[in-house]
């Protein structure tokens, strides 16, 4: 099961100490139901504020934002919605299993031994078999988050967000954690949307990839990724591939950029 | 006890022993040669005053020890249940923590004719004044701990929709406890303070009352025999709940309310 996410015309604006901040203008936003997309933009453009007001943590200034024809907030009451923080986030006091029945703790039991089993096959999912006993800070980094992408996957959301779930990763566990979680973003067939500033990134994992620019935050552009899936390191290195890249960096930086920045992005990208 | 584990407890304890053997043999000699400018009553004079007369000890330890252990728990559980709403209700946060350093702020001795009039003077007097000289080191450590959460794991509780209880429950008191400990900790010693202090304003049995009585009657050997006391109880206090943390805080232990 999947919800689709729609975004109509939502605008936010911040109260700070001197003059109202417009953090979003008008934002329109569309991912079908079971499709994997991402939000893309540079640092203060208003990602993750777009994403806390999908996920029914903040309330928008103006428009509506519907998850399946829900509000957010209903949506996260009936516990559909998954969401994996910038950091881990795990409670250092509980272990891996218990972390990940703490979604299950607040709901309230109903069949403790389909819940075990059922964790017990996330643990396997997230490839972090034998280490149920665990404490937090006795995991990598890659493996606490891969923790919190199972915890966020306990109640089987049927819309998962990530805030830039990978951002303090090198680029090795990086690539391989991006590989993992479309294999259990495939295996879910959850709705997915992700926000992250490395353009490779949302386009290996999206179907659609949303630019944003700052001041005030709004999207740009809409890049659609037509790779076939199960995508692999692979595909990385295909035209295609390059193609999709080059219309999110024109997104970004606009097709006219001076030619010594845009190597730099290369390099980056 | 293993090998292993009772030779890293002689490790911690040897110190300890040899600085007080060190004191108890420093004073003996001291007195003997008479270079000592104050008296000081010696350790053997303290034993002797105790065999002589072990109700001394026998009598008034135990009230005392009842006075403080009440004045406490009752400290205890009211700073906790306000702790845990000034936190949860904001609007309330700076009235119950204003009130608590109000009364931290008032000398009991200024307040003690004024709780004679309110409860008597009998022993609810040494209980509620135990409780007042407690309360506010667990009241710091409560507020404190109960704000100790980060930001990130308070959305996490509202991504999963747990009611304000079930925050309190699974986040706000786990991660409190370092705090919690501190503060009971550190208020033990106070609750004893508290319960003597009440005792000088009258009472028949207790530490403060063989402190004061002996101090009337210029009984030196009892006046240190109950400082002694006095100080042993509020070390045992503190220890007690060292001991707990330390129980509390094995990994994977039991931190969370058990269901």
């Amino acid at each position: 099961m999947s919800r689709d996410i729609k975004v109509d015309r939502v605008a936010m604006v911040f109260q700070g100490r001197g003059e109202p901040v417009i953090a979003l203008d008008k934002v329109n936003l569309h991912v079908e139901a079971g499709r994997f997309a991402s939000i893309i933009g540079p640092s203060g453009c208003g990602k993750s504020t777009l994403l806390r007001l999908i996920a029914g943590l903040m309330k928008p200034f103006a428009g509506t934002v519907t998850l399946g024809g829900e509000t957010p907030g209903a949506a996260r009451r009936d516990k559909k919605l998954g969401f994996v923080f910038q950091s881990p986030t795990l409670l250092p006091w509980r272990t891996v299993r218990q972390n990940l029945e703490l979604p299950h703790d607040i709901l309230g039991h109903r069949d403790r031994r389909q819940e075990r089993d059922q964790i017990a096959a996330l643990i396997d999912l997230v490839g972090l078999k034998g280490f149920e006993n665990s404490l937090p800070h006795e995991l990598s980094g890659g493996m606490q988050q891969r923790a919190a992408i199972a915890r966020a996957l306990v109640l089987k959301p049927e819309v998962l967000m990530l805030d830039e779930p990978f951002g303090a990763l090198d680029e090795i566990t990086r690539q391989r954690m991006n590989l993992e979680l479309l294999r259990i973003w495939a295996e879910s067939g959850t709705t997915a949307l992700l926000v992250t500033h490395s353009i490779a990134e949302a386009v290996f994992m999206s179907d659609h990839v949303y630019v944003m620019s700052p001041r005030p935050g709004s999207i740009t552009s809409v890049v659609d990724v037509d790779l076939p899936r199960p995508r692999s390191l692979d595909d990385m290195r295909t035209p295609a591939f390059f193609d999709c890249v080059n219309r999110v960096r024109d997104g970004l930086f606009g097709r006219s950029s001076p030619a010594a920045p845009d190597q730099r992005q290369q390099i980056e990208a | 006890m293993a090998p292993g584990s009772s030779r890293a407890l002689w490790s911690g304890v040897w110190r300890p022993l040899v600085t007080v053997i060190v004191c108890v043999v420093a004073v003996e000699l001291l007195r003997k040669t008479g270079l000592l400018p104050v008296y000081i009553a010696t350790p053997s004079e303290l034993v002797t005053a105790v065999m002589a007369k072990p109700s001394l000890v026998t009598q008034n330890l135990g009230p005392t020890i009842w006075r403080a252990t009440a004045g406490y728990a009752i400290a205890a559980l009211c700073t906790l249940a306000a702790a845990s709403i000034a936190v949860s209700v904001r609007q309330l946060y700076g009235s119950i923590y204003n009130f608590s350093v109000t009364m931290h702020s008032i000398p009991i001795i200024a307040t003690a004719p004024l709780l004679a009039l309110w409860v008597g003077t009998g022993e609810q007097l040494q209980i509620v004044i135990a409780a007042l000289a407690c309360q506010f080191p667990m009241m710091v450590g409560a507020v404190q701990g109960l704000q100790a959460a980060d930001a990130r794991q308070r959305e996490l509780m509202e991504v999963l929709s747990a009611s304000r209880f079930q925050t309190l429950r699974y986040l706000l008191i786990p991660s409190a406890l370092p705090y919690l400990f501190a503060g009971l900790k550190i208020a033990a010693p106070s609750a004893v303070l508290g319960a003597i202090t009440g005792e000088w304003a009258g009472a028949d049995r207790g530490v403060g009352a063989m402190m004061l009585y002996a101090l009337s009657a210029y009984n030196t050997p009892t006046i240190w025999l109950s400082v002694l006391l006095t100080c042993l109880l509020a070390a045992v206090g503190y220890g007690v709940w060292a001991l707990v943390e330390n129980l509390v805080n094995v990994p994977g232990g039991v931190v969370e309310l058990a269901e």
